[in-house]
């Protein structure tokens, strides 16, 4: 019984991490620009993709793919902005109409990385071999990294966006977009960095999990979904809230699938997702003003 | 010529509605000048203007020479043509140290960030006092310091106050009227909006007013006007 639920909690740690990578991201551009980009677990899956045709189709080793994936996910990132959310800025249907931009760009990229990749299922080796355990329970050791790298990239994040300048200037431009155009902050570079980073850690998240599971074009839809129940579990806007619902919702799914199962899991999680917006629409952690 | 900010034959406004109609004006080196005139006639919209914020439909805007008619904000900033708006809110979450430090982030204001810091804290010292608390928590005073503060932070070499003393109480406007006279005599060039016009005639040595987005009546000290006069101006003259 202890076994079990220990090694729930484990399976747990790791969907959180995965969970807390994503919806930083989706935080990210959220706290800047203001919009939610639904292209998000495509990134996540071309991520994958590169990482594969470098590693493994050209052979130049994982390193090199998953450093080739994240960089492909955040050119791919800077490309939407400027081609499918820059027209709009300063529209009053801003939101609604980059809803649609960002759903587009989910269809073409996965329609796109069906014609170039495939439908036959891929997947990357694990970085290490062997297995790790923790309290009797086992996981693999590429599992393990993905959970001690999770909390070292949103720190590293967080301490972007509050001690250099640039990081600085993404949380002025979401918090007041005319005084920060006045002190010389570049405002559209800055949606850019905002977005290339988001799309960056979708594809690092991406590359790890290739080894996981499996690589199609859809991998990315359902992380995606977890991405959006954590950041309105977590309330938009601030890191930490945002990677510790991940942790919760990872966790709390987790039991759910020990409990319920599979099935009835999803229906669950959308139920408390339900549930927060009606009695506290701000998040869980968010401030109630 | 060789003005400062040549302002020549301006037309701007948002979208189909015009605002500013031809407006001219000019600030000459070493000068200060204020802006005047009825709420809603164009004001706060030159400020935009000149700042990059908004595209002029017609005219010129040169400073220093070069040309500046829609250029990015970004380049005006790094030119050293900085703007303090009005009723500022600035960045409610971040600190005021933190929000001084990345007023600075223009090329030209980082290498006298250090020696800016020091003279917003001189000149308010009140923010020094507030340096680790949100701007959000900040009175209406002292955001409005914080705004000016970040001005200064980007080394100007004109700035620009949109009613730097608007709403505040007449204790804070004398505290905020000494601090901008502080930073003109540091020899810093302003153009002052405001709608106090003896506050102005302090400060400056010269006035535009402007109404229906048209410079209508440009005043000196020469030819300064007195108090009933500039009632008149705004008000009409009084029929009995």
């Amino acid at each position: 019984m202890i076994d079990t639920l220990i090694a729930t909690l484990v399976s747990g740690l790791v969907l959180g991490s995965l969970y807390a990578m994503m919806a930083s991201g989706l935080s990210v551009i959220w706290t800047t620009l203001g919009v939610f980009n639904f292209a998000h677990g495509a990134l996540m899956m071309i991520g994958a993709f590169v990482a594969w045709t470098v590693s493994e189709a050209a052979g130049l080793g994982l390193l090199v793919g998953i450093a080739s994936g994240t960089l492909a996910a955040a050119l791919l990132g800077v490309l939407i902005e400027r081609l499918l959310v820059r027209p709009y800025y300063g529209n009053r249907n801003m939101l609604l109409i980059t809803v649609m931009t960002t759903l587009a760009a989910m269809i073409i990229l996965e329609k796109g990385a069906q014609m170039i990749w495939g439908a036959r299922l891929k997947q990357l080796p694990r970085l290490v071999d062997g297995e790790i355990s923790i309290f009797g329970a086992t996981i693999s050791a590429h599992e393990a990294i993905l959970v001690v790298l999770a909390p070292l990239i949103l720190l590293s994040i967080w301490r972007f966006t509050v001690r250099t300048n640039v990081g600085r200037s993404l949380r002025a431009v979401g918090q007041n977009q005319r005084s920060a155009a006045l002190i010389g902050i570049d405002v559209p570079v800055a949606f850019a960095i905002a977005f290339g980073l988001s799309a960056a850690l979708a594809g690092l998240t991406g590359a790890l999990l290739g080894s996981i599971r499996f690589i199609t074009p859809s991998m990315g839809a359902e992380p995606l979904v977890k991405a959006m129940i954590v950041v309105i579990f977590g309330g938009l806007g601030s890191l930490g809230a945002t990677a510790g619902a991940a942790y919760i919702i990872g966790i709390i799914e987790a039991l759910l699938i020990l409990w319920l199962g599979l099935y009835w899991t999803p229906f669950v999680l959308f139920l408390m997702m339900i549930v927060v917006l009606v009695f506290r629409p701000t998040g869980i952690f968010g401030s109630s003003q | 010529m060789g003005r400062l900010l040549d302002i020549s034959q301006v037309t701007a406004g948002y979208g189909s509605i015009t605002v500013l109609r031809n407006i001219s004006i000019g600030v000459d080196a070493g000068e200060c000048i204020g802006l005047f005139g009825p709420n809603g006639h164009g004001k706060t919209t030159l400020l935009q203007t000149i700042s990059g914020l908004l595209r002029p439909a017609g005219g010129r805007i040169s400073f220093e020479g070069t040309d500046i008619t829609g250029a990015r904000p970004r380049d005006i900033v790094n030119a050293g043509l900085i703007q303090s708006p009005q009723g500022n809110t600035l960045f409610g979450d971040m600190h005021v140290l933190e929000t001084l430090e990345l007023a600075s982030i223009s090329r030209r204001a980082r290498r006298g960030r250090d020696e800016n810091l020091r003279r917003v804290f001189d000149l308010f010292p009140q923010l020094g006092e507030r340096r680790s608390q949100k701007a959000k928590t900040l009175s209406g005073g002292e955001r409005q310091m914080l705004s000016i503060g970040c001005a200064l932070m980007c080394s100007p070499r004109l700035l620009m106050l949109d009613e730097p003393t608007l709403g505040l109480s007449p204790r804070l406007k004398k505290e905020l009227a000494g601090a901008v006279g502080n930073i003109a005599r540091s020899g810093v060039p302003l153009v002052i909006v405001e709608q106090d016009v003896e506050f102005l005639l302090s400060l400056t040595q010269r006035l535009y007013m402007i109404e229906h987005g048209e410079v209508i009546r440009e005043i000196d000290r020469a030819n300064a006007p007195d108090h009933d006069s500039i009632m008149k101006l705004y008000f009409g003259e009084a029929v009995h």
